[in-house]
């Protein structure tokens, strides 16, 4: 019975980190897909952390959308997965740490998550708390990753030469 | 099954594990290096990006002559006090301040007061299909070149196009410029061949790194208002002196 349960979880994991893989990967190409097309913009909404000086932020506000498509595409092929979901979840506590700091310091910004952010508007409020959810919600994918990295249909699985 | 057998079974399965070990370690390492050598590269792609970008706005800055603040921005009045406003021509809610306390500015400039210099930024090109904020933001460029700037800022506001449109095309700009005086060739031109295109880009980076993240960012002596009504205006200039 017990041998049975370990047996069925070994083959249920890696189609659950199959999921969690693909849905990180779609995470990662969107929000770099939305923000590649304009970099000055995406600098800016760096800039509007008020954390970097604006030549720095630039700077970070153009490799960041690169950075986040390459990472989609390594999450999509699955190579070096538990690498790319490291990376992944670092970013990600970056994000939220910048996030919760810009909330501590009272900003009304947005947060350029999955568009070119910047200042809102008059009357518009910050998202802060849910934008944080999302992101601890990404942070959760990549933790399932980084525990158990095999998944179907990855190159990983293909060099380890692992059964599909 | 003999004892023979059974042994050399058991020393050729832990060679084979052995030899998987080994390619395990092999795969992981290399596709280490492979993903971190996308990484960098991928970052230095991004990183190029934006200094050609740079390049190419330095390359074909053309400052208008009359303007001041390095180059950034166009005064109106001479008073001692100066009035920093960073708008966007694209942006509502710099509509909404011209409106409120456009009036106000007009007093305080014709008592002497203050110099209001006028920053426009183009931060909102992605509510519209053809980049109207840098567009705008050049054409009144050329307006203040032609000695009209605020003439044709106000215009510009009162056909303020809706977010997420098309903007008002080149025609309908030089259209404008004429209905407030500006005939001749040279403004049609400016807008016709982008002349101050790389030079509204530069308005834009400059205010980012002076911390302006938004619009209608408006300062009165170097400080920045929160709410930038009216009244909060003139109690600002009356602090600051004048």
């Amino acid at each position: 019975m017990e041998i049975g349960q370990t047996a069925r979880a070994t083959q249920v994991w890696p189609w659950i980190s199959t999921v969690a893989r693909l849905g990180l990967a779609a995470v990662w190409l969107i929000a770099g897909g939305l923000k590649v097309g304009d970099l000055a913009a995406s600098g800016r909404a760096v800039n509007a952390y008020q954390i970097f000086p604006y030549e720095v932020a630039k700077v970070i506000g153009a490799a960041q959308p690169f950075l986040e498509i390459a990472l989609g595409l390594l999450l999509l092929a699955g190579l070096a997965v538990r690498l790319s979901a490291g990376i992944s979840a670092a970013l990600l506590v970056i994000f939220i740490a910048g996030i919760v700091s810009a909330w501590v310091r009272g900003l009304q910004i947005d947060c350029g998550c999955f568009s070119t952010g910047g200042a809102l508007g008059a009357g518009a409020e910050p998202a802060y708390g849910l934008d944080i959810a999302r992101d601890l919600g990404f942070l959760a994918l990549a933790g399932i990753l980084l525990w158990r990295p095999r998944t179907r249909f990855s190159i990983d699985g293909i060099l380890m030469g692992d059964d599909q | 099954m003999s004892k023979g057998t059974k042994e050399r079974a058991q020393a050729k399965r832990i060679v084979q594990e052995q030899l998987a070990r080994e390619r395990r370690r092999t795969v992981t390492l290399w596709t280490t290096i492979g993903v971190v050598a996308v990484l960098v590269i991928a970052g230095f792609i991004g990183w190029a990006a934006a200094a050609s970008r740079d390049k190419d706005t330095s390359g074909k800055l053309t400052v208008p002559t009359v303007a001041v603040d390095d180059g950034t921005a166009f005064a109106r009045g001479s008073g001692p006090v100066n009035i920093d406003i960073y708008e966007d021509f694209m942006c509502p809610a710099c509509h909404q301040f011209e409106t409120g306390a456009g009036p106000t500015l007009t007093q305080l400039v014709d008592a002497g007061k203050v110099t209001v210099r006028y920053h426009p930024i183009a931060i909102l090109d992605r509510y519209s299909s053809t980049e109207y904020s840098t567009r705008s933001a050049g054409a009144s460029a050329a307006a203040a070149q032609g000695g009209k700037f605020l003439e044709y800022h106000d215009v510009l506001y009162a056909n303020q196009p809706p977010e997420n449109s098309a903007g008002l095309d080149d025609a309908k700009l030089i259209e404008l410029g004429t209905s407030v005086g500006l005939t001749d060739q040279a403004f049609a031109d400016a807008i016709k061949n982008k002349t101050y295109t790389a030079w509204a880009t530069k308005v834009t980076d400059t205010a980012s790194s002076r911390g302006v993240t938004g619009t209608p960012t408006v300062m009165v002596a170097g400080k920045k208002l929160d709410n930038p009504t009216p009244e909060a205006l003139s109690a600002a200039v009356g602090a600051a002196g004048a």
